[in-house]
């Protein structure tokens, strides 16, 4: 479905994208790396937005550059909002359409039919400007499903959307997927690409780091340094217990928050409890220091350069 | 592909449809007949045909043509720019070729329209004995002038979008009202030569100092069909150059794109 061979995107001197090889077979994958990472250019690069500096990029066969066939079998709902203020949402996707090739007719039928799908058809035909921004998102990714495309490719589709729009939108994808047709959605949250689809793509300082399944990420985390913080009444007394126990690999203490660096988190988790039912010591409130995506991001960006 | 120029036409001169929009067709209608009032309710005694046509030749073909196609068509591609909608329209078939001519009829007509609306009211208000005649060159020069300039702005807002309007301000003063007016060749190169040329011919002006003078640099002596082959062939060709432009041009940035 999509093809990139050692794809380089420079902006002078900045890297947009830094030798990306990729090759994808039709299916939905989740494309997660933090803001700044280079999803919005590789996304750009395969909607043709964007020539690559170096390599190839091909999309269902062809070069995505200029390419009205290509254009017509693919559906794009980018990240920036770029949504006309004093026109209605139907009217504005009626005009995408139209702009598609579509014949004024179907382009009418189609329009409603797609905000429909999104949950718009009830302020379809208010101004944009007066729409919230999940109702701008709804818009924007009705703009995309309504010619019914086979791939479609999104950028932050939930920015903005309350737990319930979020829910909506996750069910009318889902259904998409089941349809057979490709998708692509690009995300910095690991938690909205989960509730679609179990493929990722994991990118960062424009580099493809991993590619694979939520466990197949997880599974290469392991045995790479974990910080848990712990917060506790007495932090220097915890600080010692942990070091005594060999639980730590080094520990620190910061206003009442431990925050200790450690192998085998597991090992931590199994036996905390038992250690603080022998010595009385009480911990108020604890969490992965690390969970972050960034720290993810971080150990595979030191595990790409050979730093681990 | 013309099934979507006409979608954008259509769009834009919708979209065209509001009261600040209107306010500045009306006030740019208004303006030539407001200054050809001023002449003629202030003047001793009545101007002469070539004053008038001068007047109208200004304010008409010059002024209106050129500040409306500019306003119009110069932001074509930078509105959706910095409006971050042009990426909608760029993923569809031909769709940034479609929207720039789409753009450059609805911009043209646009002008057109306030063009002969308000020469109409300013020949009306001048009440010269040759109206008619002054009215149909004027017309005529317009329908040539707005194609012309707007192909032109068009090319700039293509090739530099970020400093468009800057940059069409200054051909406009440089090229056109500068370069325009050196008894040269090079003045052979601009849309005013053309049109000044054109006025004379039409209008039957009287070359200062006859034919034989240095103003016949300023306007030639080619016959008007070859202004007007000329000046159609510059506007196809300008238009077909911001087309390769913008085939050829990434308009979707880094910051634009979060990288």
């Amino acid at each position: 479905m999509i093809e990139l061979r050692n794809v380089t995107k420079l902006y002078g001197r900045v890297i947009g994208v830094n030798d990306f090889t990729l090759t994808l077979e039709p299916g939905a994958y989740g494309l997660l790396g933090p803001n700044g990472s280079g999803k919005s250019t590789l996304l750009n690069l395969i909607t043709g937005q964007l020539r690559p500096t170096l390599g190839t990029v091909r999309v269902l066969g062809e070069s995505p550059r200029n390419n009205a066939r290509l254009f017509r079998r693919m559906g794009y709902c980018p990240g920036s909002e770029g949504l006309y203020a004093n026109v209605s949402g139907y009217e504005w996707v009626r005009y995408l359409l139209r702009l598609h090739g579509l014949s004024s007719q179907r382009a009418t039928s189609a329009a409603g039919e797609a905000l429909e799908l999104v949950g718009m058809s009830h302020a379809m035909h208010r101004s944009i400007a007066s729409y919230s921004r999940g109702m701008r998102q709804r818009t924007k990714l009705a703009q995309a499903l309504a010619h019914d495309p086979e791939l479609l490719i999104l950028d932050e589709p939930f920015n903005g959307f309350d737990p319930v729009g979020r829910h909506e939108l996750t069910c009318v994808l889902r259904d998409w997927i089941g349809f057979g047709k490709s998708l692509i959605f690009a995300s910095h949250l690991l938690h909205e690409i989960e509730s679609i689809t179990q493929s990722f793509l994991l990118i960062c300082g424009g580099r493809l780091l991993a590619s694979g399944t939520a466990e197949e990420v997880h599974a290469m985390m392991a045995g790479l340094p974990n910080e848990v913080a712990l917060r506790s009444t007495e932090p220097h007394a915890l600080a010692a217990l942990l070091l005594r126990e060999r639980a730590a690999d080094s520990v620190r203490v910061v206003d009442g928050c431990v925050t200790v660096a450690t192998q085998h988190p597991a090992r931590l988790y199994d036996r905390l409890p038992g250690w603080l039912a022998e010595t009385g010591l009480e911990v108020t409130e604890m969490h992965s220091a690390d969970e972050s995506l960034q720290a993810l991001f971080n150990s595979l960006m030191k595990m790409h350069r050979g730093e681990l | 592909m013309t099934g979507n120029v006409a979608a954008v036409f259509l769009f834009e001169w919708r979209r065209a449809l509001t009261l600040p929009r209107m306010a500045w067709w009306a006030l740019l209608a208004a303006f030539p007949a407001f200054i050809i009032a001023l002449i003629r309710f202030t003047a001793l005694s009545s101007p002469p045909r070539d004053l008038w046509a001068g007047t109208l030749y200004a304010l008409v073909p010059m002024l209106v043509s050129m500040l409306g196609t500019l306003l119009w068509a110069t932001p074509a591609v930078s509105s959706e720019l910095e409006r971050r909608s042009w990426v909608y329209l760029a993923v569809r078939p031909h769709g940034g070729v479609a929207v720039l001519l789409g753009k450059y009829l609805g911009a043209v007509t646009w002008v057109v329209s306030t063009a002969l609306v308000g020469l109409t009211m300013a020949v009306l208000i001048a009440d010269s004995d040759d109206g008619w005649r002054l009215w149909w060159t004027m017309a005529r020069l317009a329908c040539l002038a707005c194609p012309a300039y707007g192909a032109v702005y068009l090319l700039i807002g293509t090739v530099l979008p970020r400093r468009a309007m800057v940059l069409a301000v200054a051909y406009t003063l440089i090229f056109e009202l500068v370069v325009g007016l050196i008894p040269a060749v090079v003045n052979k190169l601009t849309v005013q030569y053309r049109l000044r040329a054109l006025l004379v011919e039409w209008c039957d002006l009287e070359i200062p100092g006859g034919r034989q003078s240095g103003a016949l640099a300023l306007i030639g002596d080619a016959p008007p069909w070859q202004h007007i082959v000329i000046l159609m062939f510059l506007t196809a060709g300008l238009l077909f150059a911001a087309t390769l432009v913008l085939r050829w041009s990434e308009f979707a940035s880094s910051a634009e794109t979060d990288v």
